[in-house]
């Protein structure tokens, strides 16, 4: 009877959460059935070059992207990029998250093992980069030095190979742009990346120059997840031929490689307060996209968290174990790890796709729901026992005492702890960037890759990041005084 | 179990962990109307008996009937039971996120006994008869320990119950607020409550109380009527205890 109860008085929340989600929902699946989901890097020039939004829509997005633009066009297919880290698009092309990849993506042997490729577009290799005043003249310096490399990458394979034969350490990056920083910086001695983009970095002033020939050549490709959207493939195959056959492949090729090639854009004034006002519009977005994540999933948490919490104080002592062991669980896993897990890994569990603020959503939903939870749990057990007796000799029922009584002196409690974690949960929103949420963090790392003003975005972001939880608290503070009276 | 008892324990046995036994085979009958005060020293296991009556506490042995009705039977829908017992506590535990009147209306309309409009009606006149009808819109906070417990015992009243409990109810309080609490009680027993008391008040199990318990140990080591407990009490126990609160 109780269970009953108990199932009832969960019923509420459980539906607002599934409404939640499915609320969610619609924004991914705005595109129609026939878009395939294609995975690039982020800015990885000449191949990939964000626009200052963090999209490929610019004029100048890169070899990868207009080739891939071409085909489609010529092909009469749909396609919707997702934007991540290279080593995340090879995992989501491997879980089929993704349906394509195109990302300056070599064709090796281990790689043919699980994917299959296209053919290929262009022939890359490996060049050493050392910072412009660095004393390094070829690979027998690098004895007892850091060199950096892009995590999945060729290069990272590469310099795996020699690594021993050389005596260096090897130091892991998810993106080029901060990996060259780093060694720009003195952190790092030397980078491994890939040729024509460290090249066209250079010429666009990354303050590197390159140590020898480029080594371990090896042909580019689009590629698909093994044995899966083959007609994918063989649109690709078709385009390509084409772009060949008309020239066209040579000419965008030429456009980024040649002497002549396009720049960045040049960012005129790099004071703080230029760089605010030319990338007002990207802040802003990434901004808005930090406040929904944090919203929407300090929504979908409070609701994890109140299940949790009831559970945790439920009459039924097998609810308190459950609780224990969901809130021991998602506290004990990284939010970075529970993102990938779920972004990456729910789709083979699945069999389909899950969108991308989705995946968000149900990371913070279920990290910042176990705390939550925790929480609500305390807020209820601190309330006096005095209170339980007197609404039970009333013959008030558990549930009923627990919601008239209990509940409302506890929530009180709570709020102090509830507002901390929802400050928690803004801040939180930055690892999302992990999986290519663009956010606030995700956007000023996409605009560092084209202004390389690390030091001066930074700066701006974690003041944005700033005035938005003073001005959090000072409306929590408000609401917190507001209740008292 | 006789029909002309209002509630009867026999041979209550409750004990912690079931290594800590803190009441050894306990029985009382109280017949309709009667008072019973229970007295004794602290530790003693009187609150704790009074709080198995209504099962705040489980025990493991013994019955306990209300009205022939035996709690220790679990097919007993306990929350029906306690709808017919009231319990008033030493620290009045009223509901601090609720005004004095929707402490009082809460359980009877929330148990489906009387609708909103029946229940504030009633709530006025047991605020009323406890003397605080003027405090029925403030929150119980701003009332002092006094005028806190006289609303609890309304609040008790308002289910109708066919028994009062009350746990140490003037303990709590300052002294000169002891006095309006028990005359409230004094009424409700002169109107023909069946309650039982745990009380320090002396004076009041005497003038009051149709019996009086002595519990020691974990059992009623004596009872009998005020005159036979404070005047000539048998055991060793009992004068031993009533010396030390009588002749401080």
């Amino acid at each position: 009877m109780h269970l009953k109860k108990l199932r009832k008085l969960l019923l509420l929340p459980v539906s607002l959460l599934i409404a939640a989600l499915f609320l969610t929902a619609p924004k991914a699946q705005a595109a129609s059935k026939k878009t395939y989901i294609i995975g690039t890097d982020q800015t990885f020039k000449p191949f990939e070059i964000q626009d200052k939004d963090g999209t490929y829509n610019g004029k100048n997005p890169g070899i990868d992207i207009e080739i891939l633009r071409e085909i489609a066009k010529h092909e009469n297919f749909k396609y919707e990029l997702k934007i991540m880290s290279f080593n995340a698009d090879v995992q989501a092309l491997q879980s089929g998250q993704i349906d394509g990849m195109i990302a300056g993506m070599s064709v090796t042997e281990e790689r043919k093992k699980t994917i299959d490729f296209s053919n290929s577009y262009y022939t890359d290799g490996v060049c050493l980069a050392v910072a412009k005043d660095s004393k390094i003249t070829s690979m027998k310096d690098l004895k007892g030095k850091t060199v950096n490399v892009k995590t999945g990458t060729t290069s990272a394979i590469y310099a795996k190979s020699i690594q021993k034969k050389y005596g260096f350490k090897l130091k892991y990056y998810t993106n080029s742009n901060t990996s060259w920083a780093d060694v720009k910086a003195g952190n790092a001695d030397a980078c491994f990346d890939d040729g024509p983009s460290l090249r066209y970095g250079i010429a666009n002033g990354t303050g590197l120059r390159i140590v020898g020939k480029q080594v371990s050549n090896a042909p580019l490709a689009f590629a698909v997840k093994k044995g899966e959207n083959q007609e994918l493939l063989k649109m690709f195959n078709d385009g390509l031929a084409w772009l060949k056959k008309t020239g066209r492949l040579k000419k965008i090729v030429n456009k980024y490689t040649s002497k002549k090639a396009v720049k960045s854009q040049v960012v005129a004034d790099t004071s703080i307060l230029g760089l605010i006002k030319d990338n007002a519009g990207a802040l802003l977005q990434g901004l808005w996209m930090t406040i929904e994540l944090s919203i929407v999933g300090i929504l979908a948490a409070l609701v994890f968290g109140l299940i949790l919490g009831i559970m945790g104080i439920a009459e039924h002592k097998f609810w308190h174990g459950l609780a224990n062991v969901i809130i021991y669980i998602f506290r004990g896993i990284p939010m970075m790890v529970l993102a990938f897990f779920i972004y990456i890994g729910m789709p083979t569990l699945l069999g389909h796709k899950l969108p991308l603020f989705t995946a968000g959503i149900l990371t913070l939903m279920l990290d910042e729901g176990a705390y939550i939870g925790a929480i609500v749990r305390g807020g209820f057990e601190s309330v006096d026992v005095g209170q339980w007796e007197a609404a039970r000799s009333l013959g008030l029922p558990y549930y009923k005492a627990l919601w008239k009584v209990v509940a409302p002196q506890g929530f009180k409690l709570m709020i102090p702890s509830l507002v901390n974690q929802f400050i928690i949960t803004l801040k939180d929103t930055s690892i999302l960037s992990a999986i290519g949420v663009m956010d606030l963090t995700q956007t000023g790392a996409n605009l560092i890759a084209q202004n390389f003003q690390g030091f001066k975005m930074w700066l701006i972001i974690a003041v944005i990041y700033l005035i938005i939880i003073t001005l959090l608290t000072w409306l929590s503070n408000y609401i917190q005084k507001k209740m008292q009276h | 179990m006789e029909e002309k008892y209002k509630v009867q324990v026999t041979d209550l046995h409750k004990s912690y962990d079931g290594v800590h036994e803190v009441i050894k085979g306990a029985s009382l009958d109280v017949a309709p109307s009667e008072v019973v005060c229970i007295i004794g020293p602290s530790g003693s296991g009187k609150s704790t008996f009074l709080r198995c009556i209504n099962k705040l506490e489980d025990f493991q042995d013994g019955h306990i009937y209300l009205d022939g009705v035996d709690l220790a039977d679990p097919k007993v829908d306990i929350n029906k039971m306690r709808e017919k017992i009231g319990m008033v506590f030493q620290h009045f535990n009223l509901f601090p996120n609720m005004t004095v009147l929707e402490n009082i209306t809460l359980a009877p309309v929330e148990l489906g006994k009387e609708d909103k409009e029946t229940a504030i009606k009633e709530a006025h006149k047991y605020l009323q008869m406890v003397n605080m009808d003027d405090k029925a819109d403030v929150k119980p906070t701003t009332l002092s320990g006094g005028q806190q417990q006289r609303v609890a015992i309304a609040r008790a009243l308002a289910m109708k119950p066919d028994v009062m409990l009350f746990d140490e109810p003037t303990s709590a309080l300052d002294p000169e607020m002891v006095g309006d609490v028990l005359n409230v009680m004094k009424k409700l027993a002169q109107e023909g409550m069946t309650m039982i008391v745990v009380t320090h008040e002396m004076g009041f199990a005497k003038q009051v109380a149709d019996k009086v318990a002595f519990f020691y140990g974990g059992v009623i080591k004596e009872l009998g009527t005020p005159e036979e407990i404070f005047d000539h009490p048998q055991e060793e126990e009992t004068k031993n205890f009533l010396n030390k609160v009588l002749n401080i």
